[in-house]
């Protein structure tokens, strides 16, 4: 067995949100983490297989765990969190019912045998990475940023899982439902200020934001009104979804809800690797509909890592 | 007789606490509690005109607070699954329209092409233009990728093992 966690892209990054990955890619080099991308791996059936088919989801999800057990790893971690979510909610189910995986495998040819585990994204850097490391990589701290953190439903909510509890200041806890504080862990190892806000779990509507507009506007209103009434200067997401729905129809949806400022949505990997550092022609900022503009203090020493308040 | 489902159901005490943190809740035309409560009472048909599962947005806040540990989320999906297995009519033509286009989409290749996905989407429901401005600025950027993702060999055939639709 290898030592290193495997990498599940799923279809977002390698499309819309090319940005997440890219920017994850250069962030893992910088931590210089033992993180590479499986082979072969099909789409999860995100929440449309889901939705209509449970036996289609859990051999989707049993194929891709399967292929991270032919590839030699134990652990995988899927950035997306809608891949997350499914990954992690299938092996839970399999693992828990037997039956159902010898169903899954006999009918699907597979032969997974369990034993993989799906680590959230967040967690890999607070809990496998660390925060300390992540510090030390810090060449531009990105002092004075205010920063909502925006974990949305699928990183944090597992059903039937005991991680849903813990402790408000543990480090990672992005498994924990009611208010998550990983994501803001790793903003303030960034030097930056993470917010306290009510809208952190929230949810963005999801495939709603195509199929029924007018409802899941209503969400992102209240999402982005609450933010910027909590003075962020942007958003950060660990979710393409999330970052689609805030900010790629952002202009109608702040006329609609009578919000007065634009607001950036960042992925969590570019504020790394701003502040490591990277390029933004390298992270892809200027990918995002919504500009976000950010002056890094050149020369700035390395950020202090602190806990961020609860 | 009441229908089974995965979930245990009948645990449910009709504590409401599955509604009050639904986000969708005010679009509803019942709200989750009440559609456990008459599917524990074997009411499943008067489940089956509602717009609540299909308006379900799977964000899991009823799932993990449900005191009884239901995952509610999971009966809103078995209800449209059995729905869909009775070929009864849809209260949301657009939400099934687009869940079926991408597993269509989906068991093409193995992987998803957004761009394709999307405009077929917009055809079925006829409403070719929606969203144009928006896509061609996501073109713009390189979002949306026109080139489709290799197909994974011997995929095809294998998903046609793997689920029922
Ligand atoms: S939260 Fe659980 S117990 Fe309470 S009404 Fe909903 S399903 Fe029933
Ligand atoms: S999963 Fe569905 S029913 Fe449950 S709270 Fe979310 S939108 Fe409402």
């Amino acid at each position: 067995m290898k030592k290193a966690t495997g990498l599940y892209p799923g279809c977002s990054l390698e499309g819309t949100s090319k940005a997440f990955r890219t920017s994850l890619r250069s962030v893992l080099r910088r931590l210089d983490a033992q993180c590479e991308p499986l082979r072969d791996w099909n789409c999860c059936g995100a929440s449309s297989a889901h939705a209509m088919d449970h036996e289609l989801y859990l051999a989707l999800s049993a194929r891709n765990l399967a292929q991270a057990r032919d590839q030699g790893y134990e652990e995988i971690i899927a950035p997306c969190a809608a891949c997350y979510h499914r990954l992690v909610c299938a092996e839970m189910e399999l693992a828990r019912h037997p039956e159902t995986l010898a169903a899954v495998n006999a009918r699907t040819g597979l032969n997974y045998g369990g034993g993989i585990a799906v680590l959230n994204m967040l967690d890999y850097f607070t809990d496998r990475v660390g925060l300390s490391a992540i510090g030390e990589q810090v060449r531009q701290p990105l002092k004075g940023l205010r920063v909502a953190c925006y974990y949305g439903c699928l990183n944090s909510r597992i059903p039937h899982a005991a991680a849903t509890s813990g402790p408000p200041d543990a480090p990672g806890g992005a498994t924990r439902s009611e208010y998550p504080m990983s994501m803001d862990h790793i903003v303030a190892a960034l030097g930056a200020q993470p917010l306290d806000w009510s809208y952190k779990t929230e949810c963005c509507g999801a495939s709603l934001f195509v199929t029924a507009s007018s409802v899941s506007a209503r969400l992102v209103g209240h999402i982005l009104k609450d933010a910027v009434a909590a003075g962020a200067d942007c958003i950060s997401v660990a979710c393409p979804m999330c970052q689609n729905n805030l900010d790629t129809k952002q202009d109608a949806i702040r006329a609609a809800f009578g919000i007065g400022r634009p607001m950036p949505v960042l992925f969590i990997t570019q504020l790394m690797g701003l502040a490591f550092g990277v390029s933004a022609a390298e992270l892809r900022i200027g990918d995002a509909l919504v500009p976000f503009q950010w002056r890094v203090d050149k020369g700035g020493a390395a950020a202090e890592v602190t806990a961020c308040p609860a | 007789m009441p229908v089974a489902f995965r979930e245990n159901i009948n645990r449910c005490y009709q504590c409401g606490k599955c509604s009050t943190g639904c986000p969708i809740a005010e679009a509803m035309d019942m709200l989750p509690h009440q559609v456990i409560h008459l599917l524990a009472l074997g009411m499943e048909a008067r489940v089956r005109p509602l717009n609540t599962p299909w308006l379900c947005a799977g964000c899991y806040t009823c799932a993990v607070r449900c005191p009884n540990d239901i995952d509610v989320t999971a009966v809103m999906g078995e209800l449209r699954e059995k729905a869909i297995a009775a070929g009864a009519p849809c209260p949301c033509p657009d939400v099934l329209a687009f869940h079926r286009n991408f597993l269509r989409d989906l068991k093409r290749r193995g992987r998803i092409h957004e761009l394709r996905m999307m405009g077929e989407y917009n055809l079925l429901t006829r409403r070719p233009f929606r969203d144009a401005a928006l896509a061609s600025k996501m073109l713009l950027k390189g979002r949306l990728p026109l080139r489709a993702p290799r197909a994974l060999r011997g995929f095809k055939r294998w998903v046609r093992k793997a689920g029922r639709l």
